[in-house]
């Protein structure tokens, strides 16, 4: 349910609830005409004014939108009920009565209580909601090799990481994929090492052979093995030798898991791999796609080095149509980004790209999660003091700068993630991008940096 | 077992185990015979193809007449995919067009609570036609012996009939609720369903005149038929055919929902390949049906089982008292006994679920809806709780139980023990800083009890414990007069002890195995707790021949908390089947046909834990509402008059074994 659509249940509840309260009326009404010296109208009035109360309440929830609703049926609508029910009791202590209720409405209340406690329990639990993966990951600009090794890693994790939970991505690889050394817990390979793997792979016997020969067809998913001059051509690769590469193990291995079975892995006697088909529905990645989950398995145990990857960045390749690919003009590729101290400081924020990583308060837009959040004014004397900073600085505006100029002086550890921030993925050049007076002007508005209030 | 007569019991059993004779065996051996089946249809259908082709060739000119398509999941002799004669459209790319949108909720919703609320009476109304064929037949077969019981037992299958009449229409007007719907929200969706199921869709409509035809000719005949033996043993064989008409209507409209789930018959476009058998028999078909007509004998039991613990609460005669009480234990009987098989039908369905495609159920079982299962995990503690409580306060309006009922506070520990145990994640959400803490996803003791090898160990004991506890219940008010009581005590406390040590060293042991061959001892600890189920049992009534008794089954004397138990036991199964059901479908996660047709509606999340759990409460609550007006338009026909026993027959009749 949307935010300003109403709560079904609650809706339904305050329904049942207004029912309830013309009930306790009519029960009320008619133990009074049964019985003398009862005072109809006294109670008559008081449980008039309650199922007044609640047909009102009712109609007042579905004013309200969900959270407003929720808030109202716990503050008022279900004191109202409980005070109900309590007067109900005394008007028959009243009367004399001194029998239960019917069982009706012990039923109902046992029934409700129970479901809604079930409800509880599930909201008690921690949510997740899984919206649909993007049909196509859309690459704007050009890109670095960093961010196309990310986007690939963002592919098989997702972009949320919740702490204490495995993250799943378009790809869905963890489903079965483990990625740290030593962990062999999952129900496919191990893929840490994979880049080497990959290379000595393709000129073992067994991949020549097992589970069918170089050259033969496999049907499922219409690939020729360990051909790759005959992969479909959205996929195609473009570039480098034409022997078989490692690079090229790993697209087979991805569009054709058949091709290639890790022994102990398979189905059948190792003869089918019950991994789906990367291209193919349900997860169909694109050219560009494939290619970045290359790109993040062929760096990802080297990190901040990229030496590895064989594949092109989208900019380069050449089997690249530019579907995905937004182009920008000529002019603003040529020109190197520079800032001169003179823009205000939200352009010359916007300029340097800090959002794309931090979040900024008070830079509109800034809410970057690659990097930790810029709150400076609280940190960075907290960090100072770190037992593990090693750099010169001796207060903020200082640390300030040194981050700027030499981010790797200390990396921060990410509290949500329960590790450090990537070492290494904020560029060092920064030194050529501002002036003396930018950078100056950039200290001052980060060393005032602090949290939200409130939050 | 469920009253005085002897031939009625053994009827009983005999039709329960009939019943599920029918329902599982053909699940166990249709590997096999679909298999040969199939094959001999592939070589049909290759032979008919290469006809084709043949035909096509010799002609030799211009473009094929017919184009072949790949089957998704059909595949030949050598594994490669089926091919058919392409003979549909392709699936649409749904648009924003092709989705309607009221503002007040989401579409997706609405269609949920129209479709839920319609399979939990489609449920309830095909659950009731198998108990009155079974109870009427008992009625039959007693009839000579115990004419009080007899009556009693056709008495009890009218009145459910009447019940069941007026859920029947309800069930159709939902039916038409939820088709309005789909075809008013989803109407592109729609369309490709109709082009490809078409002629099932027809033949479902006809196959609903038939059911109602019966149905009205069961119903209205009742007492005209009752007068003759022979028409009396025609009207039976009416409500045989009721059910069989009901179980091929479940069966065409599962095919629906089997197929959005798992397709077959169609190729990766999703266009139709001319073999609508393939459609409807796609690869979960067979599961999924077996697994609801349990869960209908389970739903039903414990809907007729809330009907008549309310009953029981409102009665003003001893009388009255006495056959509700009767009424709800026969229902609670027939709700157990459906809910011992279910679990097994369960695995039947996942296992064809991982064949189909692995990460699926992975996302069951280890991905997004891994959560759902733990909750599952909780509601089957709750329905254990549930029928434990029920025996244990049964257990003590009968008489010499007194003997058995210092055991039930040890068998309450022990299913806190074990659902404690059951119900422990293997890994939860936390802050960074509780991940410090703990010093991981796991606690560093508690962790131990989140895994599989525990949570095995823990629902065999629960089982191991409930058998136990049904054992001593039926013995209850008999003193065991056989030569070798002795030694058939000892036996079952062997087959108890064994099990349970047997279940726990295994559990044990499990920790020291890697993953892949971990999961392989849930088949002993499973045959262990089937052991005491029928040794423990099979052993347990052979002791009661020529056994005394210490007096009659008090009923009507049932005390409140086992009647509310019942009340959990139907509000917990309730909310069970919306889970399950939900689960089975949003593990298609954002899309409408797995693979082939993509939800590109606003709606195509998967909700988070606490929104679906809202929808299933509401679905709960909302479904229950109308069962009370349901049961309430039912009471308002003339009431018969009771049957009256004649005097000197006690009321109802002692429990047996």
């Amino acid at each position: 349910m949307l935010p300003e659509q109403h709560d079904i249940l609650f809706s339904f509840l305050a329904i049942v609830f207004a029912v309830f309260g013309i009930y306790v009326f009519g029960n009320v009404v008619q133990e009074c005409r049964e019985r003398e010296g009862s005072n109809g109208k006294l109670w008559g009035g008081v449980f008039g004014a309650f199922a007044v109360t609640c047909f009102m309440m009712t109609v007042h929830m579905f004013s309200l939108v969900q959270a407003d609703q929720l808030a109202f049926f716990f503050s008022t609508y279900i004191f109202v009920v409980i005070l109900m029910l309590i007067v109900w009791g005394v008007f028959y202590k009243s009367i004399g009565i001194e029998g239960q209720s019917p069982p009706i409405i012990r039923g109902f209340f046992f029934w409700t209580t129970v479901s809604v406690l079930l409800a509880g329990y599930t909201n008690w639990l921690p949510q997740q909601r899984s919206d649909p993966p993007p049909k196509e990951a859309a690459v704007v600009g050009d890109v670095t090799m960093e961010e196309f090794a990310e986007m690939g890693r963002v592919i098989i994790f997702g972009a949320k990481q919740v702490a204490g939970q495995k993250s799943i991505g378009k790809g869905q690889c963890p489903l079965c994929h483990t990625f740290d050394p030593g962990d062999h817990m999952g129900r496919c390979p191990n893929l840490f090492g994979v880049e080497k793997r990959s290379n000595d792979r393709v000129k073992e016997d067994r991949y020549a052979s097992s589970p069918m020969a170089i050259g033969e067809l496999e049907p499922a998913s219409g690939i020729v093995k360990g051909k790759p001059d005959e992969i479909p051509e959205e996929y195609r690769r473009q570039h480098g030798p034409e022997e078989l590469t490692g690079e090229d193990y790993l697209r087979e291995s991805l569009m054709c898991p058949t091709c290639y079975v890790v022994e102990g892995f398979g189905k059948d006697g190792d003869t089918k791999s019950p991994m789906p088909v990367i291209t193919k529905p349900p997860i169909s990645l694109s050219r560009v796609e494939v290619n970045a989950v290359v790109a993040y398995l062929q760096s990802k145990d080297t990190p901040g080095e990229f030496a590895a990857v064989t594949v092109p960045l989208p900019q380069d390749d050449a089997g690249n149509t530019g579907g995905a690919v937004a182009e920008e003009s000529a002019e603003d590729e040529d020109r190197p980004v520079f800032v001169t101290g003179t823009e205000d400081i939200q352009a010359m924020i916007n300029t340097l790209g800090c959002p794309l990583c931090h979040t900024i308060p008070g830079v509109e837009g800034a809410m970057g999660e690659l990097g930790p959040k810029l709150h400076e004014k609280t940190n960075a004397p907290l960090r100072i003091k770190d037992p593990n900073y090693k750099g010169k600085a001796t207060n903020t505006r200082e640390y300030v700068r040194e981050s700027i100029l030499n981010p790797s002086a200390y990396v921060v550890f990410n509290e949500e993630a329960g590790e450090l921030f990537p070492d290494g993925l904020m560029p060092t050049s920064f030194g050529q991008m501002v002036s003396v007076e930018a950078l100056d002007k950039l200290v001052d508005f980060i060393s005032q940096t602090e949290a939200p209030a409130g939050s | 077992m469920l009253g005085k007569n002897k031939r009625s019991i053994t009827a009983f059993s005999l039709g329960l185990v009939l019943a599920m004779a029918i329902y599982l065996v053909p699940g166990m051996t249709s590997d096999a015979i679909a298999k040969e089946a199939f094959a001999e249809q592939v070589f049909a259908e290759e032979a008919f193809a290469k006809e084709v082709l043949a035909e096509e060739a010799v002609e030799g000119e211009g473009e094929p007449e017919v184009e072949w398509g790949q089957d998704v999941f059909y595949k030949d002799w050598e594994g490669n995919p089926l091919k058919g004669p392409v003979s549909g459209f392709p699936a649409p790319e749904l648009g924003e067009s092709d989705y309607n949108n009221y503002e007040f909720a989401p579409s997706r919703m609405l269609l949920w609570v129209a479709n839920q609320q319609h399979l939990y009476f489609g449920s309830f109304v095909l659950a009731v036609p198998i108990f009155c064929m079974l109870i009427e037949f008992i009625g039959i077969r007693s009839r000579e012996d115990d004419p009080v019981m007899a009556a009693k037992y056709d008495r009890l299958a009218q009145d459910l009939m009447k019940v069941s009449l007026t859920a029947y229409s309800w069930t159709a007007i939902l039916g038409g609720i939820l088709l309005f719907t789909f075809i008013t929200l989803f109407p592109g969706f729609f369309k490709y369903m109709a082009g490809i199921f078409r002629p099932v869709m027809h033949v479902y409509a006809l196959m609903f005149l038939a059911e109602s035809g019966v149905l009205y000719v069961y119903y209205y005949g009742w007492d005209k038929m009752s007068k003759d033996p022979f028409l009396k043993w025609i009207h039976c064989s009416l409500s045989v055919l009721l059910n069989l008409i009901g179980t091929i209507l479940m069966y065409l409209a599962n095919s629906w929902a089997t197929f959005m789930q798992a397709p077959g018959g169609i190729d990766s476009q999703g266009r139709f390949l001319g073999n609508i058998w393939h459609v409807i028999h796609s690869t979960l078909w067979n599961p999924v049906g077996v697994h609801r007509i349990l869960g209908n004998i389970v739903f039903g039991g414990g809907i007729v089982g809330a009907y008549a613990a309310y009953h029981y609460l409102t009665a003003k005669t001893e009388e009255e008292r006495a056959h509700y009480d009767w009424v709800c234990y026969v229902a609670m009987f027939i709700c157990i006994f459906g809910l011992i098989p279910l679990p097994f039908a369960g695995y039947w369905l996942m296992k064809e679920v991982y064949a189909f495609r692995q990460q699926m159920g992975i996302t069951l079982m280890g991905g997004i809806m891994a959560w759902l299962f733990i909750i599952q995990a909780v509601m089957i503690g709750l329905l254990f709780f549930a029928a434990n409580s029920y025996l244990h306060n049964g257990m003590a309006r009968v008489k010499g139980s007194h003997r058995y009922m210092k055991y039930c506070k040890y068998m309450i520990l022990l299913l806190i023990c074990t659902f404690t145990m059951w119900m422990t994640p293997h890994t939860i959400v936390m802050t960074p800083a509780e991940l410090k803490v703990m010093g991981g996803a796991q606690h560093p003791i508690v962790g131990h009890f989140g895994v599989m090898s525990a949570k095995n160990t823990a629902v065999n004991l629960m089982i191991t414990t409930t058998i136990l506890c049904f054992l001593l219940y039926q013995r209850a008010n008999k003193k065991i007069t056989v030569p070798w009581a002795t030694v058939g005590n000892c036996w079952i406390a062997a087959i108890f002890v064994g099990a349970a040590l047997n279940i726990i060293f295994l559990g044990v042991y499990g920790y020291a195995l890697p993953a892949n061959q971990r999961v392989g001892l849930s088949v002993p600890q499973v045959t262990s707790t089937l052991t005491t189920l029928f040794a423990g049992t099979a052993i347990n009534i052979s002791m009661f021949k020529d056994s005394e008794s210490y007096g009659d089954v008090q009923w009507g004397s049932q005390s409140k908390v086992g009647t509310y138990a019942i009340f959990l036991l139907a509000i917990s199964f309730t909310w069970l089947m919306g889970l399950m059901g939900y689960i089975r479908s949003a593990v298609r996660l954002f899309w409408h046909v797995t693979e082939v047709v993509r939800d590109n509606s606003v709606d195509a999340y998967t909700l988070t834990i606490g929104e679906a759990g809202k929808m299933l409460t509401f679905n709960t609550l909302f479904v229950w509402t109308q069962f009370v007006v349901v049961f309430w338009v039912g009471s308002l026909t003339a009431k018969k008059a009771a049957a009256k026993a004649p005097e000197g027959v006690p009321v109802p009749a002692q429990q047996q074994q």
